[in-house]
């Protein structure tokens, strides 16, 4: 009788309830959140709900040593999360982005990659609070990727300058992304009147498929010759967007904005979500983390609004650029090109702004691997 | 053929690549005869030892390599194969024993490290001296001979003199600060790394926008290339068309007579995309579009279908 006693209590204390700490079940919480707005409010839920399960994943309270966990050394969910460690993934969903996006846009109205340049300036104003608030250069790099509104590049560049705060950093990227009409919308209607809202630009010219080739290949080139540093995120983006428009490999082209994609983003989902344990995640830095990611949203979306309005000043008649397109320079590809149109057609109805704002998001995509690239060099 | 000398000299090209990371990569980077307080070896003892740096990114196995003194002998003392530890890591060091007694393991050397010697690594195939070091006579008491990187990007190590001993750890200046200390020293607050970055992204998308806004014009015909070479091969009747920087205006003149007599989308869409196609050749080819083409031949009288392919 004692003897089966002894092994209920032994059983008992490798269960989840004796290990449970209040920070476990705030993580867990956490992670319900994250699935029911990708459930119920349809927020990304491609990405947050791997991620809030993954949260939940990685917040089940248990005995250590078991070899499960995702810090453990060759458990079954450390070995998935070498590849956010060692940033496979992130290459991998650019490969799938590449393939998924259509240039066109940008490669009618090149003008407006310059709206995805002064976005980035998110990234590095976030910068400089982080090293405002007490962060070393590299972990401030990190950070400020945030802005840039790219999971895929926080990943890829927090794994390199600053691994410790991956976690905060990747879910506080994926969450902010997800937030992207909660956050960006009041900001584009208190930075623009309402005459600047009615403004229609020409519709963008017909793009042949020769230049579309073409526009892969140079871009790669130049890109990574200025910052050789983002040659994988940059690569990969070029090279599925080649395969895209290449006609002759459909079926890679498939496959990469298809299967492969869709297999990363699980992965990437659910291992980042893990690595947010509670003992890891639930500390001052990841508050501060989330507060400056949310700075940087906010920092990016103003610079591109405004810039647009600079630069109106400086334009025609009949060539002025509807700054609701200015929030689009932020990657979260087509997330914020999406909340341009929604926003510009409250104003006017008629008024799509939908294919001009797609040429500012995806110069944005350009744009932060970019900021990646010359923040890797500098400081990774 | 062709298929073959290009087979050949990709073949050959990732040879030359697979050298480049090979034992080529590895240096001398540090010896110490006189040892009477730095490492020692796995007996407890201070003997004299040998570092190997790795200057490459890739990992270097040094098993089957040999070091010697003694120029006329380059395989003197060779290091054993099948021991997992002789692979060097990207950047790593590895350190060898030399009291000449190679019996010890595989670290040891089987002649001992003497001043006024010069000790030579020599690759795995016996003949070929990767690198050396000169081990002078009267080095300080307590001091090793070291290489350093003067060039810390390309890892040169040119300055050889004797230092304080660093066994196990890369000499130079690259191992004392990393880069984000050196950011926090020289930009304490950011601004620079900032306003550089900024300059860097713009200069980047500005570059690519020159770029397309001239290979736009170039594309939409408002700039034109003469080739004289070119043939008019046009139809009689397409060759009337106009085409440059109006083509657009028609296009869209075209597609709105349609769309105002038919009242139809679609009949606007496919004469603007005619249009397009015979005035410029610009196809826009969408994934996904079936083309459907017409057979002159049956399924029981086509080539194709009742002859077997030759087998190759």
């Amino acid at each position: 009788m004692g003897n089966i006693f002894d092994s209920l209590v032994q059983f008992w204390q490798f269960t989840g309830f004796a290990n449970m700490t209040i920070s476990h079940i705030i993580m867990i919480c956490v992670g319900i959140i994250f699935i029911t707005l990708g459930i119920v409010k349809e927020w990304e839920p491609l990405l947050l709900v791997p991620i809030g399960f993954g949260i939940i994943i990685g917040n089940i309270p248990m005995f250590p040593g078991l070899n499960i966990g995702v810090y453990e050394d060759g458990s079954v969910l450390n070995t998935l999360y070498q590849g956010v460690r060692m940033g496979w993934y992130p290459p991998l969903i650019f490969l799938g982005i590449g393939a998924m996006t259509d240039f066109s846009a940008l490669i009618s109205q090149p003008r407006l990659m310059l709206i995805g340049a002064a976005a980035q300036i998110g990234i590095f104003g976030a910068y400089l609070l982080s090293i405002l608030f007490g962060f070393a250069p590299n972990e401030a790099g990190a950070i400020g990727i945030i802005g840039g509104a790219d999971g895929p590049t926080a990943i890829f560049l927090s794994s390199k300058l600053a691994p410790d705060l991956m976690g905060a950093i990747a879910v506080s990227a994926y969450s902010y992304m997800a937030l992207v009409p909660v956050i960006q919308k009041p900001i584009m209607l208190l930075l623009t009147t309402k005459k600047e809202r009615l403004i229609e630009m020409p519709a963008p010219r017909v793009v042949s498929q020769k230049e579309k080739i073409i526009f892969p290949i140079i871009g790669f080139i130049l890109t990574a010759f200025i910052v050789p540093s983002g040659l994988p995120l940059l690569g990969m983006l070029f090279f599925g967007n080649l395969l895209k428009e290449s006609g002759v490999t459909r079926r890679l082209a498939e496959t990469a904005r298809g299967p492969l994609v869709d297999v990363t983003t699980i992965l990437i989902g659910l291992t980042v979500g893990a690595s947010t344990q509670a003992d890891k995640f639930l500390t001052g830095k990841s508050l501060l983390i989330f507060g400056l990611g949310l700075t940087s949203f906010i920092i990016a979306t103003t610079s591109g609004v405004l810039f647009v309005k600079l630069w109106n000043l400086f334009l025609k008649d009949g060539r002025k650029i509807n700054p609701l397109i200015g929030n689009a320079g932020v990657s979260a590809v087509p997330d914020s090109a999406r909340v341009s149109e929604v926003v510009g057609r409250e104003s006017n109805p008629k008024n799509h702004l939908l294919m001009h704002a797609m040429a500012p998001n995806v110069a944005g995509v350009i744009g932060s691997a970019v900021a990646a690239g010359i923040l890797l060099s500098f400081l990774g | 053929m062709m298929k073959r000398i290009l087979t050949v000299s990709l073949v050959i090209l990732a040879a030359a690549s697979l050298r480049a990371q090979n034992v080529i990569d590895l240096i001398i980077s540090e010896a110490m005869v006189d040892n009477t307080s730095s490492v020692v070896d796995d007996f407890g003892e201070h003997t004299p030892w040998v570092e190997v740096f790795n200057t490459s990114q890739g990992t270097v196995n040094i098993a089957g390599c040999y070091f010697t003194d003694d120029p006329s002998n380059l395989t003197k003392s060779p290091i054993v194969k099948g021991d997992l530890r002789t692979k060097i890591g990207p950047r790593q060091v590895a350190v060898f024993f030399a009291d000449g007694d190679a019996a010890k393991g595989t670290f040891y050397l089987n002649f001992p490290l003497r001043e006024g010697s010069t000790l030579y690594l020599v690759s795995n195939d016996g003949r070929t001296v990767i690198d050396s070091i000169e081990i002078p006579v009267g080095v300080p008491e307590g001091q090793s001979i070291s290489k350093f990187a003067t060039d810390v990007k390309e890892l040169v190590f040119d300055d050889i003199h004797a230092a304080a001993p660093s066994p196990r750890s890369v000499n130079g200046k690259h191992n004392q600060k990393s880069k984000a200390e050196i950011v926090k020293e020289n930009d304490p607050h950011g601004y620079t790394l900032t306003i550089v970055s900024i300059s860097v992204v713009f200069l980047a998308l500005l570059i690519l926008f020159t770029i397309y806004n001239f290979s736009g014009k170039v594309f939409s015909g408002q700039i034109k290339f003469r080739n004289p070479f070119k043939r008019n091969t046009r139809a009689a009747g397409v060759a009337s068309l106009p085409a440059g920087g109006c083509d657009e205006e028609i296009a869209l003149a075209i597609a709105m007579a349609l769309q105002a007599e038919c009242g139809g989308e679609t009949e606007a869409a496919i004469a603007l995309a005619l249009h397009r196609f015979l005035s410029e050749s610009t196809h826009d080819a969408e994934p996904f579009v079936i083309t459907i083409k017409p057979r002159s031949s049956s399924a029981w009288n086509d080539k194709t279908r009742i002859f077997r392919k030759q087998p190759r």
